[in-house]
Parts: structure tokens; C-alpha cells; sequence
């Protein structure tokens, strides 16, 4: 019995393609089929790795890094696995354009300082690092995630379409990533920590310190301030491709207002 | 050195999936493990992302279950009493391994992957990690020169 016990728990590694091995792993792991049945097109491994690693463009990244369209490197999920390391992305990323190299390196950094602060505080990272300075306390904030945001379904073009590529791909750009995090904790006051775990679940790049502390860096928890934006900011980066047949455009878009407005509007007692 | 050989199983965890990690290299014949955490809550497409990345180690088992568990059972199995592993940041890591020390008894090395930076001795507790801008400050002029270099 106990024997038939630990061999169910030894997985196959005998694949002959990938459709047979997500047949498999579908099987195996129905919980995690449930949470969303999607497989991303990104090949896990070291070879895709040192393939997209050729790829990388330091000096176009430093112009165009926070557009939707930017030459970003999409290596988050092999440097959260050890697949590559920082120390290598960075080797390569001065290596191929020195001194413009900078803002590539930068980033980086971002990924190294978050796992030391991880390193200091451990869980702590689901605790608030420091108050909100949003004017709202943490009770006024809800503790469970919204369904229509989870389900692509607020009728905000951009939101619904970057909740979507979530769940499907695990992939968000940074800037999506910030627009939706602060969508859900300033316009829809969810607290950060329910829409950490919701990305957790979804991206593959999905780390604990990485992530929490973004939230609360959006949240404002680990930042002097929160961070917000508008519909100029977003289309910009976007070339307005969200906005342009969103039923919302003209009328209930909630991010068309200039930042005083916006500030008033979240931030009431704050004013 | 050689006789420990036989005694050792690497445990490949998810911070480290890296095919020719410093552990693997350092006991290229030892048995390799990788333990699905049954408690974790991940969504399908990152359980195939890993396997992908896993499927990339040379003769790797994969199981699943309650990590301390399996791991403790496949060092039963493969007669191995020391455990050697890449080091994590993780607050699991630490509480895993140091039940497997003191209630299973097993030895344990930790090794390290090439760092983003090499600091000085000691540095590293001192740094100022109040916010990003202060740690970058401190960091930037290493980070951007390229004199240093890891035999990896
Ligand atoms: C709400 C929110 C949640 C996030 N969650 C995660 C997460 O779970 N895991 C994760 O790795 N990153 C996370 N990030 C940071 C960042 O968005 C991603 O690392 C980046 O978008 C990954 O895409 P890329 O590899 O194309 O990045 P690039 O812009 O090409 O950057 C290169 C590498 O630098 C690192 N990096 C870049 N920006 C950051 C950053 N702000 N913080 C930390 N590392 C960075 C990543 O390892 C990345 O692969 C989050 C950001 C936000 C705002």
C-alpha cells in the first residue's frame, strides 16, 4: 500500500512532444488545471533561454522599455527559476552595449534588491511594510477579489484584456502589470495582498518578493507615495490600441481625468 | 571525496532549475531530485513551465507530494545521507531544511550561483534597503563595470 503510495508520487519524464507532456501534467495536476486549463507559449529550459538571451537589445530597451511594444527582454521566468542568472543577463547586457547598458542593468538590480529585502523579512513580505499613505486604512480595503476582474468582465477594454493575457499566457508587461495592480487597489480598493496571490497563481515568473513588494510599492505600503495613472499615460504606451473600441471611451472611463482629479477622487481624505 | 559521492542527492528546487547548476556540476553522478509541492496553489502553464525547465536535467526524478517527505524518501531509496542543494532566499527552504538536519538526521550543503554582485565581506547586512534609490546608489558604479567574473 505504502509502496503504491510513493510510486504514484514519481512523475513521468518520458515525453515524445509537448502536447503529450500538458496531457499529462493536465492530468496530473487537476487542481492547477482548474485554476485556469491555459498553457503558455513560452518553452521553459535553459536552451529557450540562451535563445532569447541572443535576443536581448540593451540600448533599445533603455528608448522604449515602458511601452507595451518596448524591446523588453521576457527572461523574467527563467531568472526567477535559476535558469539564467542576473549575473549573466547583466555580463551580456554590457558586453553588447556598455555604458547604454545601464537601464537594462537597473532593472536588474530591481530583481536583486527584492530578493535581498526578501532575505531580511521573509513572510514578511505579505505584511505591510509601512502605513498606506492613501488616507485609507487597511480595513477599507476589500478582501476578496472582485469576480468581474478575474473573469476579463469589467468592461474596461484595457483591464479585461490584461486580466486575460494573465490567466492565458502568465506573461504582463511591467506596465501592465503596474496599470492593473492599481486598478484593483486604488479604483477598486481591493487590498494588495488578494491581487498578489491572484498574480502568484498566474504568472510564470511569480515570485513572492518581486511581486509583493511591487504591489505594495504600487500600493504605497513600500513607497512614499501610490502609484496611480490616467487614460493619456496608458494610451500613450499603448498607441491607444485598448482605448480605440472601448465601450467606455466616450463615456464611465474611469482613468480619463488629470491627476489632480484622480487624486481627489481616490485619495479624498487625503485632500 | 569519491566515496561521498555515493552518499549524496541533489535536491533541485524551483529557485534553481538551471540544468548545470554548481550542485549538479559538483556531483555529476549523484541522484537529482525535484518535489511538486502538493500544497501549492499554481496555475497549470507554470507546473509545465518548471517540468520543461526539469526535463533539461540529465537523468532528474520528479515527485510530488509533501517536500520533507519525498525528499526524505528518495534518499532512502537512493542510500544517500547528504543532501546538497543551490541556496534560496525562500522562508520554506529554511524551515525545510532544517527539519531534514534535525529530525532526519541528514547532512546538508548549500552551494551558491554566480552572484548579481560580488560585496565585500560583510556588506551585504549593512546595505540600506529602505528604498531601491539608496541600494542602486550604493551599487551602480560595480554594477556597471565588468571586471568580475564567476567560474561557473
Ligand atoms: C504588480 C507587479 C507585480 C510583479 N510581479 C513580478 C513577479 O512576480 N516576478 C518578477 O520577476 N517580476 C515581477 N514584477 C516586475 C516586472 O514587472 C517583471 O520582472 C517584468 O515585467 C518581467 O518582464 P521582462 O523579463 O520582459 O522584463 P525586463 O524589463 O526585460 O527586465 C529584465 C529583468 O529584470 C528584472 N526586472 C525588471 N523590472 C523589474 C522590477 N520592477 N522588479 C523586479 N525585477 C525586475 C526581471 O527579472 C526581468 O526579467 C512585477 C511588477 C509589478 C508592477
Amino acid at each position: 500500500m505504502l509502496v503504491a503510495n510513493e510510486n504514484r508520487m514519481k512523475l513521468r519524464t518520458d515525453f515524445t512532444d509537448r502536447a503529450e507532456l500538458i496531457a499529462y501534467l493536465r492530468e496530473t495536476f487537476p487542481a492547477s488545471a482548474a485554476l485556469s486549463p491555459d498553457v503558455s507559449a513560452m518553452r521553459g529550459g535553459r536552451n529557450a533561454a540562451e535563445a532569447m538571451l541572443q535576443r536581448i537589445n540593451p540600448e533599445r530597451y533603455a528608448a522604449t522599455r515602458n511601452h507595451l511594444n518596448g524591446a523588453v527582454t521576457m527572461l523574467s521566468a527563467y531568472l526567477r527559476h535559476g535558469v539564467l542568472t542576473l549575473a549573466e543577463v547583466r555580463r551580456t547586457a554590457l558586453q553588447r552595449a556598455g555604458a547604454k547598458a545601464e537601464k537594462l542593468v537597473q532593472e536588474l538590480a530591481w530583481r536583486d534588491y527584492w530578493q535581498r529585502v526578501y532575505a531580511r523579512i521573509g513572510d514578511g513580505v505579505w505584511k505591510d511594510r509601512e502605513s498606506y499613505k492613501t488616507g485609507w486604512r487597511p480595513v477599507d480595503y476589500q478582501s476578496e477579489l472582485p469576480a468581474d476582474i478575474a473573469d476579463g468582465a469589467t468592461g474596461l477594454n484595457c483591464m479585461d484584456q490584461f486580466a486575460t493575457e494573465l490567466q492565458q499566457t502568465g506573461y504582463l508587461h511591467n506596465h501592465a502589470r503596474m496599470w492593473l495592480a492599481a486598478y484593483v487597489i486604488h479604483f477598486r480598493r481591493v487590498q494588495w495582498q488578494v491581487g498578489a496571490a491572484w498574480f502568484l497563481e498566474h504568472l510564470l515568473d511569480g515570485d513572492p518578493a518581486s511581486n509583493n513588494l511591487s504591489w505594495q510599492w504600487v500600493g504605497s505600503t513600500f513607497a512614499v507615495k501610490p502609484y496611480y495613472f490616467n487614460r493619456d499615460n496608458l494610451e500613450q504606451f499603448t498607441d491607444g490600441k485598448y482605448c480605440r473600441d472601448c465601450q467606455h471611451y466616450r463615456q464611465g472611463c474611469p482613468f480619463e481625468a488629470t491627476y489632480d482629479e484622480l487624486q481627489s477622487r481616490l485619495f479624498p481624505r487625503e485632500n | 571525496m569519491m566515496n561521498d559521492e555515493q552518499s549524496v542527492l541533489i535536491w533541485v528546487h524551483e529557485d534553481c532549475l538551471h540544468p548545470n547548476s554548481p550542485a549538479l556540476q559538483a556531483h555529476s553522478q549523484a541522484p537529482r531530485v525535484f518535489v511538486f509541492d502538493e500544497f501549492s496553489r499554481v496555475s497549470l502553464k507554470r507546473i509545465v513551465f518548471q517540468y520543461e525547465c526539469l526535463l533539461e536535467i540529465p537523468n532528474i526524478e520528479i515527485r510530488r507530494g509533501e517536500v520533507v517527505a519525498q525528499l526524505v524518501a528518495a534518499a532512502r531509496d537512493h542510500d544517500c545521507q547528504r543532501i546538497v542543494t543551490m541556496a534560496s532566499v525562500t522562508p520554506s527552504f529554511a524551515k525545510i531544511t532544517s527539519v531534514l538536519q534535525r529530525e532526519y538526521l541528514l547532512s546538508l550543503t548549500l552551494l551558491a550561483s554566480e552572484p548579481f554582485l560580488e560585496l565585500v565581506a560583510g556588506e551585504a547586512d549593512g546595505l540600506d534597503l529602505k528604498r531601491f534609490s539608496r541600494f542602486w546608489q550604493a551599487i551602480k558604479g560595480r554594477a556597471l563595470s565588468l571586471n568580475q567574473s564567476f567560474d561557473w
